[in-house]
């Protein structure tokens, strides 16, 4: 269908701009952009992006990338939209191919109405409704480098969507402003060429128009920046990771926020090393923090679990990926929940939190750091590769929601008050003072060993059950401090979703077209997974006829979770699960609700 | 005063290394004036890294080999306090063996004793990274600890002593405490501490031990030199004691002065919400 061919355009066409066929008004619209993985797919999403948000758009972006750091074929796909959304479109409106792989991939996703722009200067396809130019060597002479190619397809994806010259130009200055005059230049450059090449040929014209929005006074963000930024405003001041793909960010966010705010950031020499320097943080009173993803949480579970029976307040980020072992990095699943409700050998409390978005990531990470030393327990902040990577708009976060609650923390003058001071003191809640070592007139010693109050190493049994009890019984007593659920939906609907982190938004998206249909469901976002929130969980399971546990994985373990707390629930719960390494598109969770699957 | 942990009696066999070394922490951390409740003592896992339970001390008994992260972990988020970690050489040079290499790059102020027995005695008696070639059908060549220490061009100060020679001991651990508590880095020290019970030493080493500061040419602040020397020394089947490595300039080397300078660190640092709100807000206000 395709042949490789230098074409050239015809840049001598007329006054062009005369839409063959009139504009389509688009109010949720989808671009992918593919090519080789360094030929600036992201930053053509990153440009289109900004526009769409200078225009009140919710906007969605999203990235298929190679575990490499150049060639390989690579896409991003940006979806704007009037509605609320937090979800890849299923079909794409525009493709934007800087090879021929591109095409080959992208188009099977292409809209009946969706068109192609393509850099012809190594090929050219002969699929109807689309339009090659030769970007790189229109950019490669005048500006000396082929590079600028993807500043040029925004120029002529601006005349196709009939953007505003003036915005279109203002989101390259904000882009490059920080960048040398130099680049500035050049890319201002490159934008006007793209668009007087698409101006003057009839191919394209503007095809689609894009709606406006009122989604105003919004962010885009991505749930690793949330946490990160979470985690500075919850007060952590120490971290220590290993760089693993999805968590990366977290650590690369909190290298640049948290110096600032006398903390530091430590990259260790692995995930061993990571975990265990954040124990011995933690020791000393200040909030902790690790992220990790699959291959590196394997490696720290034997320190989790320290952390669980030497009460030592902890937080682990688990950015999921699709496993086991390396698996695929750079793509989604939500395969850790069973590894993480069993973390470990031996019996220790633990908490998982689990966000949907980035402003819920942002709460949760400072819920987390406070649970964590309210508790004095690990706590899990269970996160995938879709919320961890993807971008998605979402409210300024709040400062006033957040709190720091140092639990049973004692001053530095505790001795005053003591008699005597115990690290493991048994107390009604089985949660002891704490006093960080430095606290003048007194000292502790905390081990990983069965121990007594004093910390001294036991195996007394009565000891070890009132030890056991201790700590264990935090599950129970901590339940109605845990985060609550979300429910959305109205609550006379039969029809139900449970599910949680990135399936938030293709559920609410289902949700929507549901009720066009005239179908009513309602939605449980479960935010705390372990302890399972039965609380909450049962009453909602109880007023449905059928429930659809939402997941990416493959043998359903947030429904085996729910079996196993809510049997009575049992003949309720169907699985809707998707493991293909890619995230759920509405339509798939609408045709499983629909019996359609 | 308040009641504190107690320390316990030690689990160690009469005759033990480590009683000698559990004595020197003791007279060196006394003479250097350290409060206890601003020392903390970092064990691994093994006879010696019970030792923590053994004084009047902050303690973390550490997982297997993990002792050295918890320890640069501590001594990070609170600059203030005075580290030390001590386990084995099992916990040290195998299972731990990642994270001995990396504390010298480190180099966080810390002290690291580790008890070298040449055997895994808590377990009875199986070969360690240390034994010597035949000792329970071990078919390796031992690890020398000072080679590879000295092979890491960081300004570590190191050195090694002998469990029968308490009084040098002690010396070496003050220094080493000195080094760390004027924050210059990361003091590593290797006792020679038989183990009775499993392969009782104490007369072979007692014998072999050589002071290399006694050797011609002598010079701390040489790593080259003393590299040759250690290495000459081993080839000449006795065993090289002493101080290894000191760097030749007083200064400040610490990790920990590196990423906090003269700020309290991460576990003082003040976050409550309301003296950090402005900066919070300008942080956020960087979202678009």
């Amino acid at each position: 269908m395709t042949t490789p061919a230098v074409r050239n355009p015809p840049l001598s066409a007329a006054t062009g701009g005369e839409a063959t066929t009139p504009a389509q008004e688009l109010s949720d619209l989808s671009v992918m952009i593919g090519g080789q993985g360094g030929d600036g797919t992201l930053t053509v999403s990153d440009l289109l992006g900004r526009y769409f948000r200078k225009r009140g758009l919710y906007v969605y972006t999203s990235r298929n990338v190679l575990s490499r750091i150049r060639g390989g074929h690579a896409d991003a796909s940006i979806r704007a939209s009037r509605d609320p959304i937090a979800s890849v479109k299923s079909q794409v409106d525009v493709l934007v191919a800087f090879d021929n792989e591109a095409i080959e991939i992208g188009k099977a996703e292409l809209a009946p109405h969706g068109f192609v722009l393509y850099d012809s200067t190594t090929f050219h396809s002969e699929l109807p409704n689309s339009a090659g130019f030769p970007f790189a060597t229109l950019v490669g002479g005048p500006l000396g480098q082929p590079i600028f190619k993807n500043t040029a397809a925004y120029g002529a994806l601006s005349v196709l969507f009939g953007f505003d010259p003036v915005q279109t130009r203002l989101v390259i200055e904000e882009r490059f402003k920080r960048r040398s005059p130099e680049a500035l230049e050049k890319n201002l450059k490159a934008l006007e060429i793209g668009r007087k090449v698409a101006l003057e040929d009839p191919r394209v014209g503007q095809r689609f128009s894009v709606a406006e929005g009122d989604a105003r006074d919004l962010i885009l963000t991505t749930g690793n920046q949330a946490v990160a930024l979470g985690f500075v405003v919850g007060g952590g001041r120490f971290f220590a990771g290993y760089p693993i793909t999805p968590a990366t960010e977290i650590m690369e966010y909190l290298q640049r926020y948290l110096p600032a705010f006398g903390g530091i950031v430590r990259q260790a020499e692995d995930e061993l090393a990571a975990i265990n320097m954040v124990i011995g943080a933690s020791y000393t009173g200040s909030r902790v923090m690790t992220s990790t993803s699959g291959p590196g949480l394997s490696l720290m579970t034997e320190g989790i679990g320290h952390a669980g029976t030497a009460e030592l307040p902890i937080v682990v980020a688990d950015c999921q990926r699709v496993g086991p072992s390396t698996g695929e990095p750079t793509r989604n699943e939500q395969s850790d929940l069973s590894h993480l409700a069993n973390l470990g050998h031996g019996e220790y409390p633990r908490f998982i939190l689990a966000p949907a978005t980035p402003e819920d990531a942002f709460d949760l990470t400072v819920e987390a750091l406070n649970l964590a030393e309210r508790w004095r327990l690990p706590v899990i902040l269970l996160l995938d590769q879709a919320l961890c990577q993807n971008t998605a708009t979402c409210r300024r976060f709040e400062l006033s929601n957040v709190r720091v609650d140092r639990g049973k923390r004692l001053g530095g003058d505790a001795a005053q008050g003591l008699a005597q001071y115990k690290v493991y003191q048994f107390t009604d809640d089985g949660v002891s003072p704490f006093a960080p070592p430095g606290t003048p007139g007194l000292w502790s010693e905390v081990t990983g060993n069965e121990h007594d109050e004093w910390g001294h190493v036991s195996v007394n049994p009565v000891n070890r059950v009132r030890m056991m009890q201790k700590r264990m019984e935090k599950m129970v007593r901590a339940r109605n401090e845990l985060p609550p659920c979300r429910l959305f939906g109205p609550s006379e609907a039969r029809i139900g979703f449970v599910g949680f982190g990135n399936t938030s938004g293709p559920i609410l998206e289902a949700m929507r077209i549901l009720e066009s249909r005239g179908i009513g469901t309602r939605y449980l976002q479960a935010r705390t997974l372990y302890p399972v929130p039965v609380h909450e969980i049962e009453p909602f399971l109880a007023g449905l006829d059928v429930c659809y546990v939402v997941e990416h994985n493959y043998t359903g373990q947030l429904a085996r979770l729910l079996r196993e707390t809510m049997p009575a629930q049992h003949a309720k719960l169907r699985s809707t699960l998707k493991y293909d390494g890619t995230s759920f598109r509405a339509p798939e969770i609408v045709a499983a609700a629909t019996g359609g699957a | 005063m308040v009641q504190s942990a107690k320390p316990v009696p030690p689990i160690w066999c009469p005759g033990c290394g480590d009683f000698g070394v559990l004595a020197a922490v003791k007279k060196a951390a006394a003479n250097q004036k350290i409060s206890v409740h601003d020392l903390v003592l970092v064990g691994g896992i093994g006879c010696s890294g019970s030792i923590h339970n053994f004084l009047e001390v902050n303690g973390i008994h550490a997982l297997h080999g993990r002792l050295l992260a918890q320890a640069v972990g501590v001594k990070l988020a609170n600059p203030s306090l005075t580290v030390v970690a001590a386990g084995g050489d099992g916990d040290g040079y195998a299972i731990g063996m990642g994270h001995f290499i990396h504390a010298f790059k480190k180099n966080a102020s810390i002290l690291y004793i580790v008890m070298n027995n040449e055997t895994y005695g808590l377990t009875k008696g199986q070969a360690s990274p240390t034994s010597q070639l035949g000792f329970e059908g071990n078919v390796e060549p031992p690890f020398h600890a000072m080679l590879t220490a000295l092979s890491i061009p960081a300004p570590n100060f190191i050195a090694r002593t002998f469990s029968g020679d308490p009084k040098t001991m002690t010396a070496v651990l003050e220094e080493a405490l000195r080094f760390n508590r004027e924050g210059r880095g990361f003091a590593f020290v290797e006792d020679l501490s038989p183990c009775v019970t499993y392969n009782d030493t104490y007369k072979l080493w007692r014998e072999k031990v050589l002071d290399v500061s006694k050797l011609p040419g002598y010079d701390p602040t040489d790593r080259k030199t003393m590299f040759r020397l250690c290495l000459e020394t081993i080839e000449q089947g006795r065993i090289p004691i002493g101080v290894m490595h000191r760097p030749k300039e007083p200064g400040h080397d610490g990790l920990e002065a590196k990423l906090v300078g003269d700020r309290p660190g991460p576990a003082r640092a003040d976050i409550a919400l309301a003296p950090n709100l402005a900066s919070y807000q300008k942080l956020l206000s960087g979202l678009t």
